[in-house]
């Protein structure tokens, strides 16, 4: 065994025990805590198949982003030291089956189908080539995808205001 | 690329600069904000016109956006289903409590239906996923729209977390059938070789898009969604949000997943069967209208899986038909529900008794729009069906076809419930009578129109034939 493939699997490892953990506690913010080391795995694992890019966008985006907005919406609306309530047991049986069953079912499906290494890792990765096939409406350019995101982000950010914003009804006097 | 090709995406390209009109009349307008109602719906009036206007065809963006008769049809189609919900939208946004958020609300709605027309244009899956996203996330915040009732809250975090894992599930999918097919784009697919792998892919794709049309057993969200939220987002969901995910489930089925065949005709011949029965089994017990209105819309999802399961051209064709005469007979009901509790606030089926007496006129409509739903003959709704059943019995499903039959007579029963509420029962204190505001009058008056009128004209049954393709 390679020095690459024992630390593949200790990331692995690392993100498998943090995602059960986050869905498990019953605190709210160790719950994000423990989201960021598995968002912090998968960064790794962009670093490890030489994509810096995607790696670094995955650690300002979502663990500078992301999981910081979760934690400051966390500490304004709710109380740190509250508990979720226990789940009731057939609820965590019958959940407990269903994801395992789903499990095995994708996970013998995966081992057994024969992957080939992809062709696709030779190609030009740089942030210039990324910044021009995000701007290039031609074959393979992914302009169309840019400009409709801000679309949805414009409408999101429209969302939320109507649902934050406090109306006073106008009183007749 | 020149200027010209950007005629292809007009549909997309309009609504977006109404949506920014919408936004800057915001600033324009002062304390009364009627001057929105009137410029969004007039505006929204003319995109659908123009929409049917002949149109150059073809692809942009390397493929990324496709346009041909088949999906102008299509786009036109939900477009008039938003013009109705708008129509019916501006009586109830003139009440005291909306006042404060009228361009927000159709700012709202245009984007959601720029993700549907840019959801059946995708031909390619990174467009579908993001298109997906924008005709539900703006739709989640309006279900929340009522503030000071709690059920519209408790609706909007329902379809916000069910739309949410549903995207969950459906990403997984696409993520395992990009690594068994190499492409996300719609015409390059190749599933030889994929093996059980592709399935699994395929069956979590189809889970998450089977939220959106709210097929059983991914309907547990669509009740409690419909009766919280304001009725005419109900009605949204009901017709526009589920027409774009239907119409792009055929679309993908017919091409992309072509070498899938013989999974999805089993996955869409066991759940038909489901989705027609639960539907109208839970449809029999509901005393709130909206609830009842949402059953009896997961029981048609189950009747439109007649028309894909055969992957004939028939069924493509039947298939828009259905969903046109849907959008006019649904909304027809939805807006007989809405004006009835803008005005009075009662929207149980008890409060319905003896509505002719007092509102001869609505509940003629009302009466309609369920026929149709039913599939009673001089609605469309009855050409509807029929042609559904025709592309399925084309297809040698004749099991399905006798379970669909009963159906429908099951659900006969229930629709003429309401029906006898409204012209049978006596109440002591019915509905008092009302006028609607003009806006609603014309929406119902075009449904009724549509309703009677599509079932007569042969030619858009003939026109959606012609531009309809096959496997």
């Amino acid at each position: 065994m390679t020095f690459t493939q024992i630390f593949f699997y200790f990331l692995a490892g690392v993100i498998v025990a943090f995602s059960v953990l986050s869905v498990t506690t019953r605190r709210i913010l160790r719950a994000a805590v423990y989201l960021l080391f598995v968002l912090m795995g998968t960064a790794a694992f962009y670093f490890m198949v030489n994509f810096f890019f995607l790696a670094a966008v995955q650690l300002i985006v979502y663990i500078g982003g992301i999981v910081v907005l979760i934690i400051f919406s966390v500490l304004l609306t709710s109380q740190i030291n509250d508990r979720l309530d226990k789940p009731e047991m057939a609820k965590v049986v019958i959940g407990g089956l269903v994801a395992f069953g789903g499990l095995i079912i994708s996970a013998l499906t995966l081992w057994q189908y024969p992957f080939t290494a992809s062709s696709a890792a030779e190609g030009d990765y740089s942030v210039a080539e990324i910044g021009r096939q995000l701007l290039n409406y031609g074959e393979g350019g992914y302009v169309l995808p840019f400009e409709v995101i801000s679309i949805l982000l414009l409408a999101a950010m429209v969302g939320a205001i109507i649902i934050a914003k406090r109306i006073k009804p106008k009183t007749d006097d | 690329m020149s200027w010209e090709q950007f005629l292809l995406m007009r549909h997309e390209l309009l609504l977006i600069l109404a949506a920014v009109v919408v936004l800057v009349a915001e600033i324009a307008t002062g304390e009364d904000k009627n001057g929105i109602n009137h410029t969004a719906i007039w505006l929204m009036a003319s995109i659908t016109v123009v929409g049917f206007l002949p149109a150059p065809v073809g692809k942009l963006f390397g493929g990324m956006y496709v346009v041909d008769s088949l999906r102008l049809a299509m786009k036109n189609t939900l477009n008039i289903g938003l013009l109705i919900v708008f129509l019916q939208s501006a009586r109830w946004l003139n009440s005291k409590e909306n006042q404060g958020r009228v361009s927000e609300f159709y700012l709202l709605l245009l984007a959601s239906v720029i993700g549907v027309n840019y959801l059946i244009s995708s031909g390619n899956f990174l467009m579908f996923y993001l298109s997906l996203e924008l005709t539900t996330i703006p739709v989640a915040a309006l279900a929340a729209y009522e503030q000071y009732k709690s059920r519209s809250a408790e609706a909007g975090i329902k379809l916000i977390l069910s739309s949410a894992f549903s995207s969950g599930i459906l990403l997984f999918g696409l993520s395992i059938i990009y690594g068994v097919t190499g492409s996300l784009d719609f015409s390059l697919a190749v599933f030889a070789g994929a093996g059980s792998l592709g399935i699994v892919g395929f069956i979590f794709f189809f889970s998450g898009l089977a939220f959106k049309i709210s097929i059983v057993p991914f309907h547990l969200w669509t009740a409690d969604v419909y009766e919280g939220a304001p009725t005419n987002i109900s009605a949204y969901l009901s017709v526009v949000s589920k027409g774009a995910a239907v119409f792009i489930l055929i679309l993908t089925f017919f091409s992309f997943f072509r070498e899938l065949q013989d999974v999805w005709q089993g996955v869409i011949f066991a759940t038909a069967i489901i989705t027609m029965t639960v539907g109208n089994l839970f449809a029999i017990r509901q005393k709130n209208l909206k609830r009842f209105l949402a059953f009896s819309s997961i029981a048609q999802a189950g009747f439109i899986f007649l028309g894909v399961i055969g992957g004939s051209e028939l069924g493509m064709a039947a298939t828009v038909y259905f969903v046109l005469i849907y959008v006019f007979s649904n909304l027809a009901a939805f807006g007989v529900v809405n004006i009835v509790a803008v005005n009075s606030g009662k929207e149980s089926m008890e409060d319905y008794n003896g509505l002719y007496r007092t509102n001869p006129r609505l509940s003629l409509v009302m009466m309609l729009a369920l026929f149709s739903l039913a599939g009673i003959p001089p609605v469309a709704g009855f050409f509807g069906k029929f042609f559904l059943f025709t592309a399925a019995a084309e297809g040698g499903f004749y099991a399905l076809l006798i379970i669909a039959v009963l159906n429908a007579i099951i659900s006969l029963y229930y629709y003429l419930l309401v029906v006898k509420a409204m012209f049978i029962n006596k109440s002591e204190n019915p509905i008092s009578g009302f006028t609607s505001d003009f806006y609603t009058r014309l929406s119902l008056v075009i449904c009724v129109l549509g309703m009677i009128g599509i079932g007569f004209i042969g030619e858009i049954y003939d026109y959606l034939q012609s531009i309809s393709f096959g496997l």
